[in-house]
């Protein structure tokens, strides 16, 4: 249950990053976004809260290659689909949650000017 | 009979020599620390901080000196049986699915081995385009010890010369080898002859032939050919093992290499066992800053081309007893994304971040960095040339493109960046050199000076500033103007284990560790200059490729 509900989630803010083009500065952070989607602490930090928190419990509920779908036709590019990992992308690589997120592939490619939720 | 021969006593070459002596291994390091320790002794009192300072050796990797502590080479936390979650049994394991894991895998898979490639990231990866070899049968033997010589001064006489001539020998038939396999899988690779090997012109007088494989045109790149060449792999029964890090070598008690320890990425560790033999072809460590601070200090400023290479292997191979080569590692930075790759050497007026003049431009792309290295340059720098540079340049070493085809080049132009990567271009043009230099990131003030002082040296036809002949003195005075603003970043290092003929890892002691091979951009010996040299474009991956192919076979004959 809780898996189909964080899906959609996800699903619709992709699809407003696809559609605004950016998203504003102010959005919240993401510990905020899964807080209010009803998740806690443990929920990530499984074992123990000093862990870093693996891709395979993001993947736990977001489904990778469907995200990758529903940002194929990024005006920039694709940063769920890429020539260095496929669909497969650390999501912590950009997606940060107690700080704010990153645009990792800016700082190799020029004018690759993505906003990360 | 050789194996029980002391370093001393063994009949071996000098590089091989050199890197035992002077290289990072556990054993050079506490058997010198031993005779300091005796020297203290026999000096008197003073040695008490010597001693003091011996600390965590069982754990900690140390310099070739003893005196600084390689922290960022930790030894692998030991793995209980109980904690492993899996283990699987083949004939070879490869660590790394890259230019030379990917053909060594498969080489073996054709020599009857069963194989398992265990890569830490999500696909297979691999960058540039092009790998050459040497058509032998058609090259005149005095041609081909030319070219060996050249390499070996290119490397600044620092490489293994045996491994030179193992390419230079085997290459054209493993270059073949992988074009061939990757068509197969459907891949779009070439093989593109002796046309595009510029560099080695006026070389020899000998017959020079080659075979240069090209992955293209962009963006499709070697990267996309090895996951070609993959499907031919795992048709061939490769079992390719994805999100899988190795974490450290498995050894019997003799020291023999039996197996990997990897770990998934949801944490769980899992063993690959090898009845033959590991080849360990992880790729190098531009990722990994401290190792990079420590053995390339140079490479501080310079921005990474590639992701996760943080010297894993380094790491596994030097705990299982590897000795890795002295500190001054050879690297490679290059842009051949930013405007025309055949115009890159070409020796228009060249500016630094600043609008600067800063070299005599006849210094190859492949140098430039050395000029670029402080945090200020970042390895940035212009090219700059006039509306004039289709006959000023018509007779300089590559090949112009005309005004109408750079602009595939230019991010402001609307030309179709096809053949391109559009996200890498960067080359401008302006009306003015003011406007020029704001595109290019200098101050217009400096820059406009710069460009007026080089026109004056064309002028007079003599360049008292830096010594460039007179027919690369074209000045630029006839908008509109460009500029081709390239970041030389880093591409790869090319240094590391030392190696055999065979690509077995030897230890300290020079004798090869059983079960154990490395090859790529991980192995030592190839190179030893400052720099990567382009006297053989592409020599580089062709290199990858040779070393996979003949140590795939090799460890599946054993």
């Amino acid at each position: 249950m809780k898996k189909i509900t964080l899906h959609k989630i996800v699903l619709s803010l992709a699809f407003s990053l696809f559609t605004t083009g950016a998203i504003a500065a102010d959005s919240q952070l993401l510990e905020a976004t899964h807080k209010d989607a009803g998740l806690v602490c443990k929920d990530c930090h499984i074992n123990n809260m000093k862990d870093e928190v693996r891709m395979t419990t993001c993947i736990e509920c977001h489904d990778t290659a469907e995200l990758a779908e529903t940002t194929a036709g990024h005006p920039i590019t694709n940063p769920h689909e890429n020539r260095h990992f496929g669909t497969e992308t650390n999501c912590n690589y950009c997606h940060k949650q107690h700080e704010e997120s990153v645009n990792y592939c800016g700082s190799c490619h020029l004018r690759f000017d993505l906003v990360t939720p | 009979m050789s194996k029980n021969k002391s370093p001393e006593t063994k009949v071996m070459d000098q590089y091989t020599k050199n890197v035992l002596q002077n290289g990072i291994s556990r054993r050079s390091f506490l058997s010198r620390a031993t005779m300091g320790t005796g020297a203290v002794a026999f000096a008197g009192l003073t040695g008490s901080s010597a001693l003091a300072e011996t600390v965590d050796n069982q754990n900690l990797a140390k310099s070739s000196d003893g005196g600084a502590t390689l922290d960022f080479m930790p030894k692998p936390k030991a793995i209980k049986d109980s904690q492993i979650s899996s283990t699987q049994t083949f004939d070879v394991v490869v660590v790394g699915a890259g230019a030379s894991g990917v053909p060594a895998a498969l080489s073996a898979a054709e020599s009857g081995a069963k194989v398992a490639v265990i890569q830490k990231q999500a696909i297979v990866v691999s960058q540039g385009n092009t790998g050459s070899g040497l058509d032998i049968k058609n090259c005149d033997k005095a041609g081909v010890e030319a070219l060996v010589n050249r390499l070996l001064s290119d490397s600044a006489h620092r490489a293994n010369p045996a491994l030179l001539r193992k390419w230079a020998y085997n290459s054209g038939e493993a270059v073949s080898w992988v074009i061939d396999r990757t068509q197969k899988g459907g891949g779009s690779i070439v093989d593109q002859g002796t046309g595009p090997q510029h560099g080695i012109r006026g070389l020899t007088e000998y017959k020079l032939n080659f075979v240069t494989s090209f992955c293209g045109p962009k963006p499709y790149t070697t990267g996309d050919g090895m996951r070609d060449l993959a499907k031919v792999a795992e048709k061939a029964g490769v079992k390719f093992f994805f999100n899988t890090p190795a974490n450290q070598l498995i050894q019997d008690p003799s020291g023999k290499v039996i197996g990997v320890i990897a770990q998934n990425r949801d944490g769980s560790y899992h063993k690959f066992m090898a009845r033959k033999g590991v080849i360990v072809s992880a790729g190098d460590y531009q990722n990994n800053k401290a190792m990079c601070d420590f053995f390339i200090p140079d490479l501080k400023h310079f921005e990474r081309k590639q992701m996760d290479r943080t010297g894993d292997g380094f790491n596994m191979v030097y705990w299982a007893g590897g000795v890795i080569e002295p500190i001054g590692h050879t690297k490679m930075l290059h842009d051949f994304d930013a405007g025309p790759a055949s115009m890159c050497d070409m020796p228009f007026l060249a500016v630094n971040r600043q609008g600067k003049r800063f070299v005599n431009e006849t210094v190859d792309m492949s140098l430039m960095n050395n000029y670029l290295r402080t945090a200020e340059d970042a390895g940035y720098y212009s090219q700059i040339f006039d509306s004039n540079y289709m006959t000023d340049a018509k007779d300089w070493p590559g090949k112009l493109w005309s005004p109408e085809e750079i602009k595939k080049y230019m991010p402001e132009d609307p030309t179709e960046k096809k053949g391109v990567y559009a996200s890498q271009v960067n080359t401008f043009k302006a009306n003015t050199l003011e406007e020029l230099a704001v595109k290019l990131g200098c101050d217009p003030k400096t820059f406009k000076a710069n460009v007026e002082r080089y026109n004056e040296l064309c002028k007079k036809g003599q360049d008292e500033d830096f010594g460039k002949p007179s027919n690369r003195l074209a000045p630029v005075l006839k908008a509109p103007f460009y500029g081709i603003h390239r970041r030389m970043r880093i591409s790869a290092i090319n240094s590391g284990m030392l190696v055999d003929v065979n690509q077995q890892a030897l230890n300290a002691d020079g004798n090869p560790i059983g079960g154990l091979f490395v090859t790529g951009n991980m192995a030592g010996g190839f190179y030893g200059g400052v720099d990567y040299p382009l006297t053989v474009f592409g020599l580089s991956l062709g290199r990858c490729y040779t070393e996979g192919y003949l140590t795939g076979k090799y460890v599946a004959k054993l």
